[in-house]
């Protein structure tokens, strides 16, 4: 929101500089985002006059101006089709900021410079009302009145001489959406009191209430309404002092009536709304809800369509506006109005903000109602506006104010602990101080007991209701700054502190084992939610279909990663992410909040060469040993041997063919090779080995206590072995066998050698293990050896119709 | 004596020359440079001559040998040299065997150095869903049905009251639910806003919340807190300040900022030229909030803080663009 000090000033004094008053008022919680000196921004700029205009010898839409700026003539080359001779233009001299620029998408500022345009000196530039950042018109050059002095600064022409602050207001203040609101919390800073202009008005004799009736038909939407009548009303323009108040906080003067009800929006917070009296059908104004599917159309000239819970402004016949949010074209002010009727009401809030909501409108009006307008202020407002269009207009302001109220509102009290106040804050807040810090905010005691004050809260101030809402208020006028900082604090240790989780661990050792890891976005589009089985989480009110539903799995998302990463040429990669998926209504997921099922997950990818280009050493892609050696060894290290793979079907298209995981009988995940039709979906043309694990499943079974083992006192045997079978038998299972067989005996089991060829016969393969025998009690003899390793031989060759194959 | 000193230097320096192998160097070596050699004995010369020449010629033999030892030492150098034409010396500036090198991601860096600080201070880390009801997300936390504090967080809804969480203020209700005070816990995950994609806002980023309630627990205790948090995490001698704010689940607010690391106060693009940053949003737990959870307002009073991890790790690596955080090109997380 706007707000111009000068503005301010009609309520308040502020013996602050400028820059002062922003830093204080942010400090008060009325954050101050930027503010403007209008002076300095219309540094260099002057009123002109165009003498004399040619066409531009090189270019068609350039014309050659001659402009008069007091002390010289200025040659400058304009390009604006409505530029002519005699015209009154705004003129900015070289060194000029230009806060817009309007061939900048961004519309930002920029120094002029002396410039040769089409071979053509310019020694300035004649500017539109959009350049000078007072408007949005970017097809001519802004004129001035022909009344304005040639040679005058721009600023002082333009009134110009103020200072705007651009303030973020907080949601719970909606008093601050109105100068005397500002003002009010300067008042915090200065102690000197913020007050509303006084209100004189000539009445006529004639009574308001025999000229219309107002009746509410819903007392809890529309809480008050307060109506004045004119007449003899005229119609026009508003007069420059008018429009420059409301221009300077950004608001297009429209006519005088408007603007007299937009300036006192401004100042007291109050929208209002005038209508054409004589538009008015009975002259009455119902106030009462829409039905289902009524259509209306508002003063932008647009249809809307209303619900039931919509308040609606009515005439004797038909909706006239929508109450708190905008009025209709239907009665909307003219030229031809010569009467009108005022309102000045107060909506109960959630009413506003819901029918704001369906209708996808927010104007000032309903932005102050939703967060609560000062119910005491409707006579006043309906006062000040007929005050303000009687000196502009010589109308007649009929005799009373026509004000509905059918529940009046009760003054609010609030108790305060002065001893509660100092526990919150930690500070040590007299009752004199306290009670001396709610005077300045217009807040005073009514009673005074031992420790508990009773205060009185202004109307306007929807945002205090309990205890907490005054200490609040202290701490602010306190200054937070003022409140303690305190260095010493004890910890509990009562209790146990986890401060990292067991994820954490599983990170670290990927980091290690040089993976980078990669965090990417769970929102994604249809398609990669579903490549999965898993039913997808959608999103009702998606921001844009390629962030639409939530991930079913890291896969896709770690996808698009490589896609882009070789895309600028970087093929080898090592990436994990840990993360969360989402399914609908799943009972294996761990977290299920109202039927979705969340999980988290971990993702190993690995794709491009195995190591970077070296000159002693092959280059070679990864393939999927490689990954299942990346996740034997994770899974070594974090469940040592309680995890084993089973043959697995995914059913999903992302996987050709893999392996699952089980850990102590737990299904943990797989890993495999994404398959061609989803690679060349992400334009990838290199294998991609990818693995996914429930991270529950692996923290589950991972060995937190560990227990020393003794180690071996004596040495250990190494037997070879070689086998031949049939090429169909899995490894596994002659492994399986000698491990079974070995018994505790044999620690070590490695497959050093595989060979299929001719020696070994056509449909069979050769399989060479190295075994480590490592008897805990004793040396172990050769015979000893050599009786066991016999007897594994005659258990493989039996199981696996393996033959053993001297070495 | 001069005479004599340029024989044997050249009569030295052919027989040198000739040297084939390691046995004829050693011939050399006893002939003219041991201690009973050629070389020795012109110094026994020496003491001989009168006291005027001996200066002049002793530098002379002094120069010789000097030069023998020298011409001799290369020659041994250079018949190992050619001796290890056969088995060359190992060349250690052949690059070594690549492996690969793993990396944390940035965010994940940030939020660990952020847990850590505050696990110094007895915090432990709770984590809870990113799809959340509306109750916790919103109505719990104080904000009312209608109220246009909604507005502050756009939000994604999955069904009327299921929504995906937009702060991890949600986490403080779970875990008040699940524990009495007191309650010192760091809450870090994954939040959504529903907003338009740009560098400097994303549909998706992390948080991490704090929350602290316990008897006695005051706005000291939170200013201490955080400054404490800034001092570790930025430098110990941050200049602060807290403002009043404005969050539904916190009364008194206050967003902190600290001096622009950047451009020590005096002003940057990062500041805004403001010579401030805001780092984190904070406040006294709203009382509406711990009767929510059926915690008694009178005995216990605590405080919140959020903060935005993006941003955090936006200012400090120098980031300025947050979508780099989920592009995951590898030579920008090779960085970190």
């Amino acid at each position: 929101m706007k707000v111009s000090l000068n503005w301010l000033k009609d309520y308040v004094q502020i013996p602050l500089k400028p820059a002062d008053l922003a830093e204080r008022l942010s400090m008060l919680g009325l954050e101050v985002e930027s503010f403007e000196d209008l002076a300095r921004k219309f540094d260099k700029f002057i009123v002109g006059e165009v003498v004399e205009k040619r066409k531009h010898p090189n270019a068609d839409k350039l014309t050659l101006c001659r402009v008069d700026v007091g002390r010289e003539k200025l040659d400058i080359v304009c390009g604006a089709p409505n530029v002519a001779e005699g015209q009154k233009v705004a003129v900015a001299l070289v060194g000029a900021t230009i806060p817009r620029n309007q061939h900048d998408p961004e519309g930002g500022p920029f120094v002029l410079e002396r410039a040769k345009i089409r071979g053509l000196e310019s020694n300035g530039m004649i500017c539109s009302e959009y350049e000078m950042g007072l408007g949005d018109d970017t097809e001519g050059i802004m004129l001035l009145e022909p009344s304005a002095r040639v040679g005058m600064p721009l600023a002082k022409h333009l009134h110009a001489a103020d200072i705007i602050y651009d303030v973020e207001v907080t949601a719970n203040r909606g008093d601050w959406l109105s100068h005397i609101g500002v003002a009010r919390e300067i008042q915090v800073i200065t102690g000197k009191r913020a007050v509303l202009p006084k209100v004189k008005i000539a009445q006529s004799r004639v009574s308001a209430r025999k000229h219309a009736t107002i009746r509410i038909a819903d007392a809890r939407k529309c809480r008050r309404y307060s109506s004045r009548i004119l007449r003899n009303v005229r119609v026009g323009t508003s007069p420059r002092w008018l429009q420059d108040r409301l221009s300077s906080v950004g608001i297009r003067p429209i006519n005088n009536i408007v603007d007299v009800t937009n300036y006192v929006l401004i100042e007291t917070g109050q929208p209002l709304h005038a209508f054409d009296y004589d538009t008015l059908a009975g002259h009455a104004i119902i106030v009462k809800c829409a039905q289902d599917g009524d259509r209306f159309v508002t003063l932008d000239g647009k249809e809307r369509m209303l619900n039931s819970d919509i308040l609606m402004i009515c005439d004797g016949e038909r909706p006239v506006a929508i109450a708190g949010v905008m009025g209709g074209a239907n009665t909307e002010i003219s030229e031809q109005t010569t009467a009108v009727l005022l309102e000045s009401a107060n909506f109960e809030q959630g009413s506003i903000r819901r029918a704001s909501k369906f209708l996808g409108l927010a104007t000032d009006a309903s932005q102050r109602f939703e967060r609560g307008v000062d119910i005491e202020m409707t006579v006043f407002a309906a006062n000040r506006a007929a005050q303000l269009i009687q000196e502009l207009t010589g109308a007649e302001v009929l005799q009373g104010v026509i004000d509905v109220y059918p529940v009046r509102a009760k003054p609010r009290r609030i108790s305060l602990r002065v001893s509660r106040t100092n526990a919150v804050l930690g500070t040590a807040c007299t009752q004199q101080q306290v009670i001396g810090f709610m005077k300045r905010l217009n807040i005073r005691p009514s009673s005074v007991r031992k420790d508990t004050v009773v205060f009185d809260v202004p109307s306007y101030r929807y945002d205090l209701a309990e205890e907490i809402d005054l200490i609040e208020e202290v701490a602010r006028v306190y200054g937070y700054d003022n409140i303690e900082t305190k260095t010493s604090a004890s910890v509990d240790f009562s209790k146990p502190i986890f401060f990292t989780s067991p994820v954490d661990e599983v990170r670290s050792y990927l980091i290690g084992a040089g993976f980078n890891e990669i965090l990417t976005d769970s929102l994604q589009d249809h398609e990669s939610g579903y490549l999965t089985q898993e039913r997808a989480v959608e999103v009702l009110n998606p921001v844009s279909s390629e962030a639409s539903v939530l991930r079913t799995s890291l896969i896709p998302g770690a996808l698009r990663v490589v896609q882009n990463n070789r895309s600028r040429g970087q093929n080898d990669l090592r990436l994990f992410e840990i993360g969360s998926v989402f399914d609908v209504r799943d009972e294996r997921l761990r977290e299920s909040v109202e039927g979705y099922g969340e999980e988290e997950r971990l993702l190993l990818v690995i794709s491009g060469r195995v190591h970077a280009m070296h000159y002693a050493l092959v280059e070679r892609q990864v393939d999927f040993l490689d990954l299942k050696g990346e996740v034997e060894a994770l899974l070594s290290k974090f469940c040592l041997d309680k995890y084993r793979f089973i043959s697995y079907d995914s059913g999903s298209a992302l996987i050709d063919s893999g392996l699952a995981v089980e850990i102590n009988g737990s299904y943990a995940g797989f890993l495999g090779k994404i398959s061609k039709s989803i690679a060349e979906r992400f334009d990838i043309e290199d294998d991609v080995l990818v693995s996914e694990f429930k991270t529950a499943v692996i923290l589950k079974e991972s060995i937190t206590e560990k227990k020393l083992r003794a180690l071996p006192r004596f040495p250990s045997v190494r037997r070879d072995l070689a086998f031949i079978v049939e090429a169909t038998v899995p490894q596994e299972r002659i492994e399986a066998v000698i491990r079974g067989t070995g018994g505790g005996l044999v620690t070590q089991v490695r497959l050093f050698d595989l060979y299929v060829g001719g020696q070994v016969g056509a449909g069979k393969k050769s399989l060479a293990y190295a075994l480590e025998l490592q008897p805990l009690d004793r040396t172990l003899t050769d015979r000893e050896a050599d009786e066991f390793v016999g007897h594994i031989v005659r258990q493989v060759e039996l199981a696996c119709g393996a033959k053993l194959r001297s070495l | 004596m001069t005479e004599r000193i340029e024989n044997i230097r050249r009569e030295f320096t052919e027989e040198l020359s000739r040297v084939s192998s390691d046995s004829e160097l050693e011939q050399v070596r006893i002939k003219y440079l041991a201690r009973n050699g050629l070389i020795g004995a012109l110094f026994d010369d020496l003491r001989s001559l009168p006291a005027a020449e001996k200066p002049a010629v002793g530098k002379m033999l002094n120069d010789l040998k000097r030069q023998a030892q020298q011409a001799f030492d290369d020659k041994r150098s250079t018949l190992e040299q050619s001796r290890g034409s056969r088995e060359p010396a190992p060349d250690l500036t052949l690059p070594g065997r690549p492996r690969p090198t793993g990396t944390k991601h940035p965010l994940t860096q940030t939020m660990d150095e952020i847990k850590r600080i505050f696990a110094g201070m007895g915090f432990s880390v709770a984590i809870g869903p990113e799809i959340e009801t509306d109750y916790n997300n919103f109505e719990a936390l104080n904000f009312p049905k209608d109220h246009p504090a909604r507005d502050m967080q756009d939000t994604f809804f999955i069904s009327k009251n299921v929504l995906l969480r937009t702060h991890t203020s949600p986490v403080q209700i779970r875990t008040m639910q699940r524990q009495k005070p007191p309650v010192r816990e760091i809450m870090p995950g994954r939040v959504y806003r529903n907003e338009a994609v740009s560098a400097r806002s994303l549909v998706s980023f992390h948080q991490i919340e704090g929350l602290y309630v316990d008897r006695g627990v005051t706005f000291s205790d939170l200013k201490g807190t955080l400054v404490a948090f800034a001092r570790q995490f930025y430098s110990i001698d941050v200049k602060y300040k807290f403002r009043p704010t404005f969050f539904p689940f916190t009364e008194p607010s206050a967003d902190m900022y600290i001096s622009c690391f950047l451009c020590a106060g005096g002003g940057c693009r990062m500041c805004k030229f403001a010579g401030w940053l805001e780092i984190l949003g904070s406040g006294m737990v709203h009382p509406h909030v711990l009767q929510n959870v059926g915690y008694d307002t009178e005995k216990y009073t605590g405080f919140a803080f959020g903060m935005g991890i993006e941003r955090i790790a936006s200012l400090r690596y120098g980031i300025d663009d947050l979508r780099m955080f989920y592009d995951n090109d590898v030579r920008f997380l090779r960085q970190f």
